[in-house]
């Protein structure tokens, strides 16, 4: 009906017309709480580091008017205000701040300090990425929170053309090595199958030897040398020590196929640390680690 | 077994060690419940008293007092007041006058303010009897009050419960190893061995040779005190019996 | 030594409530985000200048902190208070008849099985608590019949006690992954930084336990003479004891519960205030009382402006200055 096609858009301009921040709405989070939230939000708090790093992806850190204490790439975020550790949030810096929008992660900021905050008044929208699909999920959601949604879907378009490209080349490779990922050191912890890193790994291509329930689990020397894994992945941060030591912790087990045929490899921990876009970069280097006759990589790949 | 003492009595428990003298005493007190029989006070059985109106009756001077928090002498002995004060216990003007009193008695005032820790034995035997006085018992019940002091101080301790006793009427309940302290001042003497009554009676009647020898498991000798109308008790050591046998109790 | 012990009580409480109150204005106006004393009196005194984000910082996020900061020091005071003269022991504390172990077991398991800090973590701690509590008295003989609460059953069924479940809470940390261990290890040091509005109620249960001690302070008094003693002037020694054990206990265990193992406040202010007032329980319960909410308000303070970035957990503070105090107190007392 013409007449309320023309007062449905009257409304609509009206509603739009108002000054200030006001709320666009409700949206649902990813942990499924439904909240209001601002229009244009001006003063935004990342509650994580990996949380930082995609508003600077998606180029909207202008509206970042607080970050959590490691918040260390990209470079330009270490000049933003602290509000403490992800782990351990200053719910004082943070109110003084006066945002308009909290963005938290359910893995890591302590739920009685994000409560605490929703009790203030300020809105929280909560993350939960578990996997890369849920990681572009993020991307998206916060896209559209930030009116960055050209650069989100950018973003996610690059993200599964990237991931699809190494699916694709590893697609008809017969063999699958078997992949031990250090993640810590003395003692070791590797990686189980509810992590990143485990599925990084399968869809580079590879057998996580360490998949299993434990999300981090612990292993000996002695269970190396039962699991026998072909190819050795160390983070570079696993137990703050120098690559070398890491490379040289190994030497010694040769009974171990890695060892013997000298694949173990120390890569950069960023790129497998963070629930961010930065994980296919990291899906790539283990791509090129495990078949390297697959994929040209120029100096992508981590020398020993 | 089974005994009385009178208002108004000194009456001294006299016996070897082992014999339960202190665990007597306890009973007598009500800390330690008899196994069989009981103990009354005025008629009534003591276990039905009511724990304050008792400690109002009845005062305990123990052997032995620990002094690891540092509380006054005048602290201390106001304590005694405590079976008069309510529970929140603030002390008033009678309760401090009483206090004063008993000090002067014992012939502590001018300690008032020092520390427990600070005293030697006799002064703080003495206090501990004049937070006994301050419970204004008419029984006062000691548990060999004297056994660590020197001769002075024994005989004024000992002055003192007699005076007390003369003065309010007081009974005096005292477990004591000195026999001639016991024969000097109690009216009455219980001789306890092995947990049973061996004799009670005037120290008279119950400081006699055979009786202390069989209970002491000693040689004793008794006579008259040169201080006249007195039972004095020596035990005799072995070396003044080179050649004979020891006699067998 | 006439003065009117009632007129010496009331100087004293009037003088620490003073400093209390002193403590506590600077507390709410100090913190993380800078310092606003102006701020924090006008809004005390109901003037609306300030800028919201401020008021918002000193209503709903410093004054619920000092608060709790205050319940918990004080009570943690008293507790040491009582216990020390329960146990005649000057080295007795508030956790030492187990508190501590049962109710860190019960948090860790509360936060293992990621439940909120309140009421999931509080219920299971304070739960915790009062089972490690009930065992130590059990194996101390606590048949209400003849047998009295023997004080050295008491003292090394807490200690022994307190190190098994230590063992226990090794062994549950180095089950964990990293950030659980993060959260779990901030509770063993004590956090103030979790008061809620619920937690209110829960807090003013403390209260009436307050009181009671108070009314108590006599008989512990004549309970340092030994219980012989207390009994032969007319204490009942066996429900003063039981008394004094239930309800120090369950203070000590709800404020446990709330902000987790805070150590050294107990044991040590007890001992300044019977240093500085001497050892009559009448003075030193309101002393205790006031004087440990003071002391922690002022060490959580520290414990926030000292780091330049985060806060130190606050039984370092209550540590690092406790001891030095209390060294410092000794020494000039000895002559």
């Amino acid at each position: 009906m013409p007449r309320n096609v023309h007062i449905i858009f009257f409304l609509a301009v009206l509603f739009l017309l108002q000054p200030g921040n006001m709320f666009a709405g409700t949206v649902t989070d990813q942990v499924g709480r439904t909240l209001m939230v601002p229009e244009n939000p001006q003063r935004v708090v990342a509650l994580a580091p990996s949380i930082t790093e995609i508003i600077y992806d998606l180029g909207q850190e202008d509206r970042l008017v607080g970050v959590t204490q490691y918040s260390t790439y990209p470079s330009e975020a270490q000049s933003l205000p602290r509000v403490g550790s992800y782990v351990r949030l200053d719910i004082e810096k943070i109110v003084a701040l006066k945002p308009d929008l909290c963005l938290a992660t359910k893995d890591g900021n302590p739920k009685h300090i994000v409560d605490k905050i929703v009790n203030l008044g300020i809105p929280v929208y909560v993350i939960n990425p578990r996997n890369l699909q849920q990681i572009m999920d993020t991307v998206t959601g916060l896209g559209s929170l930030l009116h960055a949604e050209k650069a989100a879907s950018k973003l996610v378009f690059e993200m599964e053309k990237r991931i699809g490209q190494v699916q694709e080349r590893v697609k008809n490779e017969p063999s699958r090595p078997r992949v031990f990922f250090q993640i810590d050191a003395e003692p070791l912890f590797s990686a189980g199958t509810d992590t990143f890193i485990h599925e990084l790994i399968e869809l580079a291509g590879g057998i996580n030897t360490t998949a299993g329930e434990v999300s981090y689990p612990r292993y000996t020397w002695e269970d190396i040398i039962v699991l026998q894994p072909e190819i050795v992945l160390i983070s570079s941060m696993a137990g703050g020590l120098t690559p070398e030591y890491l490379l040289n912790s190994w030497k010694k087990w040769d009974l171990v196929s890695a060892v013997k045929n000298d694949r173990i490899f120390v890569v950069d921990a960023e790129l497998f640390d963070r629930p961010t876009p930065r994980l296919v970069q990291g899906l790539e280097v283990i791509a090129a680690i495990l078949h390297p006759e697959l994929f040209v990589q120029d100096g992508k790949k981590t020398e020993e | 077994m089974s005994f009385s003492v009178s208002a108004g009595e000194f009456f001294v428990i006299i016996g070897p060690n082992g014999a339960g003298k202190t665990s007597l005493l306890k009973v007598l007190s009500g800390l330690l419940k008899a196994q069989k029989g009981s103990v009354a006070i005025k008629d009534k059985n003591i276990l039905h008293y009511r724990r304050r109106n008792l400690s109002k009756i009845m005062a305990i001077v123990p052997q032995h007092i620990e002094v690891g928090f540092p509380f006054t002498v005048a602290e201390t002995v106001i304590m005694g007041r405590t079976p008069h004060l309510g529970l929140l216990g603030m002390e008033g003007k009678y309760d401090f006058s009483v206090s004063e009193d008993a000090m002067k008695f014992t012939g502590v005032a001018h300690l008032a303010d020092r520390k427990l820790f600070q005293l030697s034995g006799g002064e703080l035997q003495r206090a501990i009897i004049a937070r006994a006085i301050c419970q204004e018992p008419e029984i006062i019940l000691l548990d060999e009050p004297t056994t660590a002091l020197d001769p002075a101080h024994q005989l004024k301790i000992m002055d003192l419960m007699e005076k007390f006793r003369r003065e309010n009427g007081t009974t005096i309940i005292m477990v004591s190893h000195d026999l001639n302290l016991a024969s000097m001042y109690g009216d009455r003497l219980l001789l306890l061995k092995n947990g049973r009554v061996a004799k009670t009676g005037t120290p008279g009647a119950v400081l006699q040779k055979k009786t202390l020898e069989e209970s002491y498991g000693c040689r004793m000798h008794v006579d008259e005190s040169p201080l006249g109308q007195v039972v004095r008790v020596t035990p005799i050591p072995d070396k003044y019996f080179p050649n004979q046998d020891k006699k067998n109790t | 030594m006439n003065t009117s012990i009632g007129k010496r009580i009331l100087l004293i409480t009037i003088l620490l409530s003073a400093l209390l109150i002193l403590i506590g204005i600077i507390a709410i106006a100090a913190g993380s985000s800078g310092i606003h004393f102006w701020e924090t009196l006008a809004i005390m005194a109901g003037k609306n200048g300030t800028d919201n984000a401020t008021a918002t910082i000193i209503w709903q996020i410093r004054l619920p902190r000092v608060i709790l900061a205050a319940f918990v020091g004080g009570s943690l005071a008293l507790g040491g208070l009582v216990f020390q003269a329960l146990l005649r022991n000057p080295l007795a504390e508030p956790y030492i008849l187990g508190i501590s172990g049962g109710s860190a077991i019960g948090a860790i398991l509360a936060m293992l099985l990621s439940l909120s800090y309140f009421p999931g973590v509080t219920i299971f701690s304070f739960t915790g608590s009062l089972l490690v509590l009930a065992f130590v008295t059990a194996l101390a003989g606590t048949t209400l019949g003849n047998t009295m609460l023997s004080r050295d059953s008491l003292l090394l069924g807490g200690v022994m006690m307190n190190a098994f479940c230590a063992a226990v809470i090794m062994f549950l940390i180095s089950m964990t992954r990293s950030f659980q261990v993060q959260h779990i290890l901030y509770w063993l040091m004590g956090d103030l930084a979790t008061m809620q509005k619920g937690q209110l109620p829960i807090l003013l249960l403390v209260l009436p336990c307050f009181m009671i001690i108070f009314m108590l302070a006599r008989p512990m008094n004549l309970l340092l003479l030994g219980r012989e003693t207390a009994a032969a002037m007319g204490i009942n020694v066996k429900n003063i004891v039981m008394l004094l054990l239930i309800i120090t206990s369950l203070m000590v265990s709800i404020i446990v519960s709330l902000s987790g193992l805070i150590g050294f406040v107990g044991l040590v202010i007890p001992h300044i205030f019977r240093l500085l007032l001497g050892p009559d329980h009448r003075l030193l319960v309101p002393a205790c009382l006031l004087g440990g909410a003071s002391y922690l308000i002022l060490c959580d303070l520290l414990a926030r402006l000292l780091p330049s970035s985060g806060e130190l957990p606050v039984g370092i503070i209550t540590a690092l200055i406790g001891a030095p105090l209390f060294i410092v107190l000794l020494l000039r007392n000895r002559t």
